[in-house]
């Protein structure tokens, strides 16, 4: 941890940030500022930010240092600068939805539920991040705002549809974004750009005030580059909201300071089946079960099929979501986007019935796994990250695009709503991380922390900022 | 692996679903447009033959339940 004269040093967490900031050893304005020269030097090249709120972020810091200064609790994010998926609603800006229509939109008038939590945690929102078109994307790339491009290796994807989210907090620029999670929009940009990222149950955190993709599969969740920061980010974003229809009403289950709580015995399975292979997503995997003396594997029945109709529902409700902007304005679109909407909108309805009765079934066959297992472990992409601009790539011994098959692994969990910490694995040598899954049952979102948490202060999963991201 | 198997996969005229869908939901296809959908709508079709593949009985209900 470093303190020059240009304030907090990159590589610093949220969670050091606040307890430096509590305690007064150096102020948010300072943190802000840095964060500010950070995202000045290396946003150009990242494509992370597309909005930056420095009036706003400086005001807000002023808040939290009188806070300190006055002996008025400040919050335990005092001082952190986040950033947030341009689908969130920022008071006065705009949500574009990283689409070029939307940006026609008035300014909105409030901020999302999520982004004043955690403000109201004293956390400094710096701006808006770099998405996918409307959040369908799994490569990070923008027709409109050029590409977030991944920190480790600059001519790569950063993962979409929340790639934004996650270039800003694997380059340093903040130590904590909000992305969102339809089919895999966090765990993919979270494996690309080796980041800890979580997708929280359906219906845990409130999504009032964002722009929706599919509302039966939408969720919210933060990345960042340790899992206590996670869970302090998760912990303030808890809590019931009229706003969001999806909530379940349940109470706040704090997970931050439970993370070094053991977890005698824990049980944790290996995700076989459609899951399993030979490849270099299996090898990452390998790394943590064999860390987790994992042996028990635990098949997923119909996992694929699983996927298939959570794509199907996507495409579906996708399309009615913008069959209007399709009618009028359909040049405006990123056409890869476009076309499969359009191709969504065509669907018999036949097929999403069946589709939402696979949900059910499917729903009920894993939930009897976690009747022998407390987590099941799963790759969270199939690949590193691919070239900006790569179309195809392989999968199982087959060339298929890359847009429609990022989300192999990723698609059939979030299709049921399951809680997942993906964790980075960087296999001995490596200069691209892959991601891992730690899957747990619904509303345990602590078992996977803490499983995370072990991984990482057992030096099995690590978030380190890249070359030429750390000297400021 | 999960990736799209072709075995189980039918062909279809997607041109004529497009020709046929297109006016009914006042959407208009370029010929820019339209072999993206094309594309899209053979995907689709993969995944739909994934879903028949497994046999639910006639009292599976839908994930969503209404609660008045």
């Amino acid at each position: 941890m470093s303190v020059g004269s240009s304030g907090p040093s990159a590589e610093m967490g949220a969670s050091e940030i606040a307890q430096g900031v509590r305690s007064g050893r150096f102020k948010a304005r300072d943190v802000v500022q840095a964060a500010l020269k950070r995202v000045a030097t290396h946003n150009g090249v990242l494509g992370a930010f597309t909005d930056v709120l420095s009036d706003r972020a400086l005001a807000q810091a002023e808040i939290v240092d009188a806070k300190v200064a006055n002996g008025i609790e400040p919050g335990p994010l005092a001082g952190v600068p986040f950033g947030v998926k341009n689908l969130f609603d920022v008071r006065g800006i705009p949500t574009r939805a990283g689409s070029k229509i939307n940006r026609e939109r008035p300014p909105a008038e409030r901020d999302a539920t999520l982004i004043e939590r955690l403000e109201q945690s004293g956390a400094v929102l710096l701006g808006a991040l770099n998405m996918g078109e409307y959040a369908y994307d799994f490569t990070g790339e923008n027709v409109h705002d050029g590409a977030s491009r991944n920190p480790h290796a600059l001519d790569r994807m950063s993962g979409g549809s929340s790639g934004g989210s996650a270039a800003a907090v694997a380059g340093g620029l903040v130590p904590l974004s909000l992305g969102s999670d339809t089919n895999g929009s966090i765990r993919v940009p979270s494996s690309l750009c080796g980041l800890f990222g979580l997708k929280p149950t359906y219906g845990r955190l409130s999504r009032a005030r964002t722009f929706p993709f599919v509302a039966s599969l939408d969720h919210l969740g933060p990345f960042a580059r340790s899992v206590r920061d996670l869970a302090l980010a998760y912990d303030a974003m808890q809590g019931h909201d009229d706003g969001d229809p999806a909530m379940a009403k349940r109470a706040i289950e704090p997970t931050a300071t439970r993370l070094r709580n053991p977890l005698p015995g824990a049980r944790v399975g290996i995700a076989g089946g459609y899951f399993a292979g030979e490849g270099l997503a299996q090898q990452h995997v390998r790394k943590v079960t064999d860390a987790l003396e994992a042996t028990r594997v635990v098949n997923l029945p119909d996992a694929q099929a699983a996927r298939a109709a959570a794509f199907l529902i996507t495409m579906a409700e996708g399309a009615a979501l913008h069959l209007d902007r399709l009618r009028t304005r359909p040049d405006d679109f990123d056409p890869e986007v476009r076309d499969r909407l359009l191709a969504g909108a065509m669907l018999p309805a036949a097929w999403i019935e069946k589709a939402q009765k696979l949900r059910r079934h499917f729903r009920a066959e894993v939930l009897k796994l976690f009747e022998d297992v407390d987590a099941i472990i799963a790759p969270a992409t199939p690949m590193q990250a691919p070239l900006l601009g790569q179309k195809t790539a392989m999968f199982g011994g087959i060339e298929l695009p890359i847009r429609p098959n990022m989300g192999i692994f990723s698609q059939p969990i979030s299709f049921i709503g399951l809680p997942v910490a993906a964790v980075p694995i960087w296999l001995d040598g490596a200069e691209l991380p892959l991601g891992v899954q730690v899957i747990a049952a619904p509303w345990r979102e602590d078992i996977c922390l803490r499983i995370a948490h072990q991984l990482e202060t057992s030096g099995v999963a690590k978030a380190p900022l890249p070359r030429g991201f750390s000297e400021t | 692996m999960g990736a799209l198997d072709d075995m189980a996969y039918k062909p279809f005229d997607a041109d004529a679903v497009i020709d046929a869908l297109a006016p009914l939901l006042q959407l208009t296809i370029s010929d820019k447009q339209r072999p993206g959908v094309r594309l899209n709508l053979k995907t689709a079709s993969k995944m739909a033959a994934l879903i028949e593949q497994v046999k639910l009985p006639d009292e599976a209900e839908p994930l969503p339940v209404y609660r008045p």
